[in-house]
């Protein structure tokens, strides 16, 4: 999470040193009475490292997908309690209705 | 080893599929949320790059299309492979977002555009 978020911002950053690039680079074919053709190899180089870092943020960060079966492993009661050993199950309690309900996992 | 794994995932999800469709509702808007934010994201980054390349008019939008493909190419590679775990169509993964996206695509790519070639 942390780590692709820094990443998403270096992508950002990138991008943003190729936009100053790139106008520079106008700015130079400016004095030198040019037309632009096209962004120079730098700019393209730079903007494609940006594209995939940012790709890598986009993909990580926004979390995880969770499985929509109600069966599925992630889905199930994960855990007993931990005394097992202590737990009592024929005692005057249950006579009465339990409210208990066992939490799924998120 | 791993074709015998993959085989028994697929006959699952499969029969799952001939079941009543029943699907935990929260973890489905879960991952709804996690692919709409993946592409406005993703559709605010590739309009600054459209920007920057000083793209115009049809090549724009192709590359606008070309970016979203990846993008749902990476996004099934997220659900590994077998969406139909995750979602309950391939539409979901694969349209959702889209237009939204497009919006704040021709919004940043103008904006880089004239920032970048304009002023």
């Amino acid at each position: 999470m942390g780590l692709g978020f820094v990443i998403g911002a270096f992508g950002v950053m990138i991008l943003a040193h190729a936009a100053y690039t790139t106008i520079q680079y106008r700015g130079l074919l400016k004095i030198m009475e040019e037309e632009f053709s096209g962004p120079p190899m730098n700019v393209v180089v730079e903007l494609l490292l940006g594209l995939v870092l940012c790709m890598w943020a986009a993909l990580t960060v926004p979390g995880k997908f969770l499985s929509i079966h109600p069966h599925s492993d992630e889905n199930r009661i994960v855990s007993l309690p931990a005394n097992m050993d202590f737990m009592i199950f024929n005692h005057r309690g249950k006579a009465f209705p339990s409210g208990m309900d066992m939490k799924l996992k998120h | 080893m791993g074709h015998n794994d993959s085989g028994g995932s697929e006959k699952k999800s499969s029969e799952s599929a001939n079941d009543i469709q029943t699907f935990n509702a929260e973890n489905l808007q879960s991952n709804m949320k996690v692919i709409y934010y993946s592409r406005t994201f993703l559709a605010i980054i590739s309009g600054v790059i459209a920007g920057i390349l000083g793209f115009t008019g049809l090549t724009g939008f192709i590359f606008y299309v070309l970016i979203m493909a990846i993008t749902s190419l990476g996004l099934v590679a997220k659900a590994k492979f077998s969406v139909h775990s995750y979602f309950d169509s391939w539409n979901r993964i694969i349209l959702d977002g889209f237009f939204g996206g497009l919006m704040s695509f021709v919004l940043f790519w103008t904006f880089a555009y004239d920032i970048v070639h304009i002023f």
